[in-house]
Formats: structure tokens, C-alpha cells, sequence
């Protein structure tokens, strides 16, 4: 059964149509000890890609594909890795994606399809000056 | 945030899946923000203030 009505769907794919870039979602899953949420998170990388042909969902194991997981420092399972035109974004999703957090890797896909940050030209100047590694952990919940 | 900048990575977590790191980092209530393991931003702010605690700029704005 689909998550997204056929109403959602219609207003995500206008709101994807600005993709230019090809958009890979990698996602690292793994079979044993894995749970559900892989599952769930396949079905939302899925249905994520359905919305655009310049999208598209690249399965990785996350117990044997271990030169991805060290290449883009996934250590937990499910992970989604989002790519734009093969670069990595540098931004990261743990988790099944359900909730808010499918809203955020909706806008992470069209971030990484388009290129356009919406940050203030003021944020956009004060991160430029980062010189060094900063690693960024949001916690939410889906609900 | 991090697609301005490469040396900037941001991870989005779900509290309740990876309970761990919730315990870790003392998850009480979301969104919660983890800088670099030290700096913590709790609930979410206007994106100026944001940016400088996470720059650990506070006076900033």
C-alpha cells in the first residue's frame, strides 16, 4: 500500500519538478538485526524516487558494502545518503524517514536536484568561514 | 548547512529508533541539536540564532 495519497503524490512531484541534477538516495540497509525500519525506509526511498526520473534509490548493504560505509561514515543502519550528480551532500538520514523526517528528505532531495539553499545571505557568509569539521546530529521523532 | 559548506556533515535521527545515542546525548525532547558533541541546541529557533549557537557564536545576533 502506498504512504502517499494520490493527492500528496500530485503536489510532491510539481513541488520536485524544479530537479536538474540526478538526485541518487543511497541507502544502507541490512537483512539480520535490521528491523522493520528498513523496510519502511526502502518504501519511503521508493516512493520518494517515483516522484521525479532524475531520483533514484541505490540499495547498499550495510554489513557487507563496508568501503560505502567508510566512504560516506554511515555507522548505523538504516542510513540515507543523498547525492547530487554522484557528490556527496553531506547530509544524512538514520532512521525509516517517516513523519517529519519525510518532509526533510523530500527537501533534501530537492536541495541536492536544484542546488538552491534558502539561507539568509547572512547564514550563507558565516558558514563559509568554517575551516574545520563540524558535525551537525538532529534528533527527532516521526510523530 | 552542510551543503554549504564541506566541512559541515548533518545527520538527521530518529530519537526513537536509535535510543543509544538518545541516552547519550540526554534526548529529554526533540528536535535537539548535537554540534560537534558538545554544543546542544534544544527546539527549534529562527534560523540567525541557530547558526550562531551551533557557530558557538551566541552573541552573534
Amino acid at each position: 500500500m502506498p504512504l502517499l495519497s494520490d493527492q500528496d503524490r500530485q503536489t510532491l512531484i510539481t513541488h520536485l519538478e524544479p530537479i536538474a541534477k540526478k538526485v541518487d538516495v543511497l541507502l544502507f540497509t541490512q537483512t539480520f538485526g535490521g528491523g522493520e525500519s528498513g523496510v519502511v525506509a526502502k518504501q519511503v526511498a521508493d516512493e520518494v524516487a517515483s516522484l521525479n526520473a532524475k531520483v533514484t534509490v541505490v540499495e547498499k548493504n550495510f554489513v557487507l558494502d563496508t568501503d560505502d560505509r567508510a566512504k560516506y561514515g554511515v555507522d548505523k543502519s538504516p542510513a540515507t545518503v543523498v547525492l547530487a550528480d554522484g557528490v556527496d551532500t553531506r547530509i544524512r538520514f538514520y532512521g525509516a524517514n517517516t513523519g517529519y523526517e519525510f518532509v526533510s528528505l523530500v527537501e533534501a532531495v530537492l536541495l541536492a536536484g536544484t542546488g538552491n539553499l534558502e539561507l539568509e545571505p547572512e547564514t550563507l557568509t558565516a558558514l563559509a568561514a568554517v575551516d574545520q569539521p563540524m558535525h551537525i546530529q538532529v534528533f527527532s521523532t516521526p510523530t | 548547512m552542510a551543503y554549504a559548506n564541506p566541512n559541515i556533515t548533518a545527520d538527521a535521527i530518529d530519537a526513537q529508533e536509535f535510543m543509544d545515542l538518545s541516552r547519550r546525548y540526554r534526548i529529554t525532547g526533540v528536535p535537539k541539536t548535537i554540534v560537534n558533541d558538545t554544543i546542544e541546541i534544544l527546539g527549534g529557533l529562527p534560523e540567525a540564532e541557530f547558526v550562531a549557537l551551533a557557530l558557538n557564536k551566541p552573541d552573534a545576533t
